[in-house]
């Protein structure tokens, strides 16, 4: 008995240890898939372009959130705007990327390890690594930071360090106002993948551009998870969740569900002709199976490539980026994405609700 | 030894002799010249109590221990197996009592399970199992789903599994004792069945009913040996139980009484339940006194354990349990143990041993809250450790060290550390449940002699025993138990082996007030 | 006794060499060098990650503690997880509202991480002990709900920094210093790392010297005996469980009051969660004895830091193949355990039939 509980217990230990693995293993499995898909406009597919810049440039270390490169979404743009930046500046760089669940004195020792050896800037991806770059940026006050959606959690500001954010809000209310003048059903729906103020931000603002279209528009919102952040990488999920919506009458629906998206561009595959989804982060569109691509309407973009290489760029002229910038609709850091051409006939009406909040309409950052 | 393989009986083919089987575990011998002469073609009962060296002896036959002297004959040749697949090869089979089924499987994969190579899988498998269960009445379906069989059918599936290997020669181990009666009448009638085709049964049990009604030839085991043969059609139930439990009674003990007159444990209306609300023990009223030994005689599986451990209060039963004097309903297991009783459980590697632990870590067991095993809330291990040389010293623990894991010791001494265990913080009651079962003879003395100084020092004892030398030896008085109610006293010193066997079977009709017609008198048959 | 030295010494180094075997072709198989491998795996650690490592091995070691009380009377506690992600919150919530003056504040913290651990545990205690719940299924389904109930207590209740949300940072008053063996930009062993030592010893006090310890260890090794000999199970298992939930509470305040340690508040990025599962396995590694536990926890603790030096050192492994190794180590020392444990046992007989011929037995049956 007691032999037995043990080897239970053993593979039980085994089993969420591979488990942990296998997890690794899908996301990178995807990295090379997308990579090779993706990269249309990227010169070679798997191998990062810091394997072969030898420039004399800014050596600029990327520091990637759980993923990596090859996420098609978040990492994959921050690696756009590097890869921009060594064409353009004869840049040399490293990346690193996080191992899932890693304690936040991995993040500061991969940050140190790049300052180090003298990379600079070196850019955090993601809002996890707000934390660390804080921990770290004073110990090297010569060298600059920047964290992608990041913040100073506390009240040193750091002269060093640059926090760049973004009005996904804005993004969202221009699909959500394409999505209104799209649907025949006066029927759409949302799909967020973890119910975080993060994710509220682009339900706020689709749900005020669609409203700003047709005031009575039924809008359908669901959350894949409550606060588990595995609502970001669960396509059955969000599937599910995308599916009950079409079920229920909507026509178009959006998600911002990073990884889980997949499964709402399949249900609106499944769902036939007239079903719409809308992409979220990078142009969707481009990395999506070929059966998908009619039923995708449009993405909300976020151009985190623009953020990374104005970073980069900014070292280059001698005028760091510091402390919080936004990048919004009038600065180009958010848009939507045309490819397919499925809102060519509307654009004119998208711009127009564009220069309105250019012009200072302000959108709302919660539902 | 070496007698020479019997010439083959009316139908040879099938017959089965073990001539001489000796097998000893460390420190014990579980069989010692195992002398049995199967027949062919014939159902070949094998009873005596449990630990009477019955079901080594069946898996020597199965293959799964070899002996480590004497010879087994199968149809005239000696064989030698050195696994079950062995044993099947020349045609032994052999059904566990614990069913080794698959239940989400249907009967014809379960059947072809690991014999896929005889017969396939498929068709031919099919009506195989088809042919088998025709021929023999087995009325199996092979795509039934084994989860909606009920027990006489699995176990007929398990008989079938057996058949369908080309078994010649059946070892059925207690098939009836999970069978409720009609299932025990359908089975009896698939062995009869089974025997005409020639078949070879060996049927082990324990209750002398089903044996007497389905054996043509009896062989009983007691204390590892065989002790004799019957026949069934002039054999009675009682010839039958004094044979396994020992006929030759010992002079009675001349020691002087020591029973006083002070009630030390005294029992009244203690029944207990099972799940099903079933009688596992009914109205017991019992009394044991300060210096007394009480012997409870019955045959295994009559609530003897039940009693124990109700008296233990590891089952909760209903009734009065007086020690000296106090009402000890509501004191729980340990509590009862603190005020003195001592326990010797059946089953000492369940109940009474912590196996991967060291001996002295044993003797703190069950007495974790007494000196000198602790001082307040720690253990003190000093006094522990001394205390258990002490024991060790006393009770003859044959061990290299008191930091010796249990496992490691042979049955009769891990035996007498449980003894001397008990014995030690001056216990007023043990309760010692079969104490010297599985254990040597020179411990068994030991242990007799232990529990008669005790006794000579006022102990009062409850004593449950299925050997009848240790119960009218060391006994003042005898109750008799049997479905769960104490049937008869008896004063060892006059009583007659008939009287306990027709006692502990029901023959008795005093005091029993069910089933009184469908026994039969044991005392008319007797003698 | 000398093979009781043999075994303990034997199985684990059996284990290790087999996981190094195993590991390295992995890395082989994977296309890297396994002895650059090895060689960034296993070279001394800089300052400031020795003391990651002790400050890593000291929260392993609290949580391989937490399983292993469970594990010792064959409860398996496989919500050591949740129990410290909630126990966690419950004290950053209550640390941070700074309730009561500097020291005074983190004792009652801890009092009450342990109190919320053992509340956590408690549930499938009772739900065993009055229903036969299986404590593995109860535990694991309750680690699920603690991820689930702090996120919503967090994204309800929690203080707002920037898109995320936290419990209020931690005064700098309730913040321990720590203990800087090395240069101040070294970092520091955290002060609460102590609570390893102190947890650690009176593990080892309870269970072996004390007569709850003995009724635990019996209730494992043996529950029919432990009934016999008078322990009433039912309460073991609920004081057993609410223990190891108690210990389970402490995993995480070394960090959280810890002033070198970046984030002082819980949220979803600065709380480091998968330690219960990394317990578990070290529980299982050092066979549930404090020392064992200890050696593990460095050794597992020494992996995933070191893991985060490959990146740096061009080996081109995914630092996760630590898991792989972790993984591997926890197997084979299960079955080394196992072989080693029939020597003995085989050892152990040989000396006790030599020591009753010695005593020249000559009480063999006669027929």
């Amino acid at each position: 008995m007691r032999r037995l509980t043990k080897i239970a217990a053993t593979s039980a230990v085994l089993a969420l240890a591979f488990a942990g693995c296998s997890k690794q293993d899908d996301s990178s499995e995807g990295t090379d898939a997308s990579a090779s898909e993706s990269t249309s406009e990227t010169a070679d597919s798997g191998a990062s372009v810091c394997e072969s810049a030898d420039g004399d440039g800014p050596k600029v270390g990327l520091a990637y959130d759980v993923g990596g490169r090859g996420d098609q979404s978040f990492n994959d743009s921050a690696y756009a705007g590097l890869e921009k930046a060594v064409d353009e500046f004869d840049a040399t760089c490293f990346e690193g990327e996080a191992a899932d669940g890693e304690p936040e004195s991995a993040r500061e020792e991969r940050l140190r390890g790049m300052a180090d050896q003298g990379y600079n800037p070196i850019v955090g991806v993601g809002f996890a690594y707000s934390e660390a770059v804080n921990a770290v940026a004073p110990d090297y006050p010569d060298i600059n930071f920047g964290v992608i959606d990041g913040f100073d959690p506390d009240d040193e500001a750091n002269d060093n360090v640059a926090y760049l954010g973004f009005a996904e809000n804005e993004g969202s209310y221009l699909v959500g106002a394409a999505a209104a003048l799209k649907t025949q059903t006066d029927h759409i729906g949302f799909v967020g993948g973890v119910n975080s103020d993060l994710i509220k931000k682009f339900e706020a603002g689709y749900v005020a551009g669609a409203k700003a279209v047709n005031k009575d528009i039924k809008v359908d919102i669901t959350y894949i998870e409550e606060s588990d952040l595995a609502g970001f990488a669960d396509p059955a999920g969000g599937k599910a969740a995308a599916s009950a919506m079409y079920d229920k009458g909507a026509d178009i629906v959006y998600h911002a569900s990073g990884g889980s998206g997949a499964g709402v561009f399949e249900a609106a595959t499944e769902a036939g002709d007239g079903m719409w989804a809308i992409g979220v982060d990078s142009d969707q569109y481009l990395t999506a199976p070929a059966e998908q691509q009619p039923h995708i309407l449009t993405s909300m973009l976020k151009r985190v490539d623009v953020a990374t290489y104005d970073m980069i760029k900014s070292i280059v002229d001698g005028k760091p980026v510091v402390s919080y910038v936004t990048y919004d609709l009038a600065s180009d850091g958010v848009g939507y994405a045309t490819s397919g051409g499925f809102v060519d006939d509307i654009s004119g009406d998208l711009d127009g609700y564009a220069d309105e909040i250019k012009g200072g309409l302000e959108v709302p950052v919660a539902p | 030894m070496a007698t020479a393989p019997q010439g083959s009986t009316a139908d040879g083919g099938n017959s089965v002799s073990v001539q001489g089987i000796t097998k000893r575990f460390p420190g014990v011998v579980a069989n010692h010249d195992v002398d049995i002469t199967i027949r062919g073609g014939t159902v070949h009962a094998l009873i005596g109590e449990n630990g009477a060296g019955k079901s080594t002896l069946m898996k020597i036959l199965y293959g799964v221990q070899k002996p480590d002297e004497g010879t087994i004959t199968v149809a005239g040749q000696q064989v030698s197996f050195s696994s079950p697949t062995d044993a099947i090869k020349v045609g032994i089979g052999m059904v566990f009592q614990h069913f080794m089924l698959a239940d989400n499987l249907t009967v014809l994969e379960n059947v072809v399970l690991g014999a896929e190579k005889l017969h396939g899988i498929g068709d031919k498998a099919r009506a195989e199992i088809v042919r088998i269960s025709d021929a023999y009445g087995f009325d199996l379906d092979p795509d039934d789903l084994v989860e909606r069989l009920g027990v006489g059918q699995r176990q007929r599936v398990e008989i079938l599994k057996v058949l369908f290997r080309g078994a010649k020669i059946i070892i059925l181990d207690e098939p009836t004792a999970v069978l409720v009666p009609q299932e025990v009448d359908a089975l009896f009638a698939n062995l009869r069945e089974l025997r005409a085709s020639g078949h070879t049964i060996l049927f082990i049990s324990h209750k002398l009913d089903e044996v007497l009604a389905i054996a043509d030839d009896i062989t009983v085991m007691r204390r590892g040996t065989t002790v004799g043969e019957a026949d069934p059609k002039t054999a009675t139930k009682l010839e039958l139980a004094e044979l396994m439990v020992g006929s030759e009674l010992p002079s009675p003990e001349t020691e002087e009484s020591t029973v006083t007159d002070v009630v030390l444990l005294e029992l009244s209306d203690v029944s207990l339940l099972d799940d099903r609300g079933r009688h596992l023990l009914r109205d017991i009223d019992l009394t044991i006194h300060k210096g007394e030994v009480l012997g409870i005689a019955g045959v295994e599986g009559n609530g003897q354990a039940e009693l124990v451990e109700t008296i233990m209060a590891m089952r909760k039963g209903t009734g009065t349990v007086r020690l000296a004097g106090n009402d000890i309903a509501k004191a729980n297991t340990r509590e009862r143990r603190e005020l003195g009783i001592g326990f010797v459980p059946e089953d000492r590697h369940r109940h009474g041993l912590l196996l991967d632990a060291p001996l002295w870590e044993n003797r703190v067991l069950g007495h974790q809250t007494r000196e000198p095993n602790i001082t307040g809330p720690l253990i003190n291990r000093r006094d522990a450790r001394k205390d258990t040389q002490r024991i060790i010293d006393a009770y003859d623990v044959r061990t290299p060290s008191m930091d010796t894991h249990a496992r490691a010791l042979s049955g009769g001494n891990q035996q007498k550390l449980i003894v001397g265990r008990e014995m030690s913080g001056d216990p007023v009651l043990l309760i010692a449940a079969h104490p010297t079962r599985g254990v040597d003879v020179g411990a068994q003395a030991a242990i007799w002699d232990h529990i008669k100084r005790a006794r000579r020092e006022g102990l009062a004892v409850l004593l449950i025993s299925a050997d009848l030398d240790e119960l009218i030896g060391l006994s003042d008085r005898i109750e008799v138990i049997l479905r769960g109610r104490l049937v008869g006293e008896f004063d060892p010193r006059t009583v007659t082996p008939q009287d306990l066997g027709s006692a502990m079977t029901g023959g008795q009709d005093a005091e029993t007030k069910d089933e009184t017609t469908s026994t039969s008198n044991g005392e008319g048959a007797a003698s | 006794m000398m093979p009781k030295l043999v075994s303990g010494v034997l199985a684990p180094v059996m284990a290790l060499l087999a996981a190094i075997v195993i590991t390295s072709g992995v890395v082989v198989f994977v296309g890297a060098s396994p002895v650059d491998f090895w060689e960034v795996m296993l070279s001394w650690p800089s300052n400031r990650n020795v003391l990651t490592v002790l400050n890593q091995a000291s929260m392993i070691f609290l949580s391989g503690t937490a399983a292993a009380i469970g594990f010792r009377m064959n409860l398996f506690n496989i919500g050591v997880e949740g129990q410290y992600r909630v126990a966690s919150y419950v004290a950053a919530v209550f640390a941070g509202g700074a309730f009561l003056p500097g020291a005074l504040n983190i004792v009652a913290s801890i009092v009450l991480a342990m109190l919320a651990g053992a509340a956590w545990a408690a549930i499938p205690a009772v739900l065993k002990v009055t229903r036969g719940v299986s404590e593995v299924i109860s535990t694991i389904m309750l680690n699920a709900i603690a991820v689930f109930l702090t996120g919503y207590l967090l994204s309800n209740y929690g203080e707002k920094a920037a898109d995320t949300r936290r419990t209020t940072p931690l005064e700098d008053s309730t913040m321990l210093g720590g203990f800087k063996l090395f240069e101040d930009k070294d970092g520091a062993v955290w002060t609460l790392s102590l609570l390893a030592v102190v947890v650690g010893f009176l593990f080892w006090f309870i269970i072996n010297r004390t007569r709850f310890g003995f009724d635990l260890r019996a209730t494992g090794m043996n529950e029919s005996a432990a009934v016999a000999s008078g322990v009433s199970v039912k309460r073991m298992v609920v004081t057993a469980m609410m223990l190891s939930g108690a210990v389970a509470g402490l995993i995480w305040l070394p960090n959280l009051f810890a002033e070198t340690a970046s984030g002082n508040y819980f949220s979803s990025s600065v709380f480091q969660s998968g330690l219960g599962f990394t317990g578990i396995a070290v529980a299982l590694l050092g066979r549930n004895n404090p020392v064992g536990i200890a050696l593990g926890s460095l050794l597992f603790a020494f992996l995933g830091v070191q893991s985060t030096q490959l990146e740096f050192a061009g080996v081109d492994v995914s630092n996760d193949v630590v898991l792989v190794t972790q993984g591997v180590i926890v197997l084979t020392i299960v079955i080394a355990y196992e072989v080693v444990g029939r020597w003995r046992a085989a050892a152990d007989q040989r000396a006790v039939r030599a020591a009753l011929d010695a005593n020249a037995n000559k009480q063999e049956v006669a027929a």
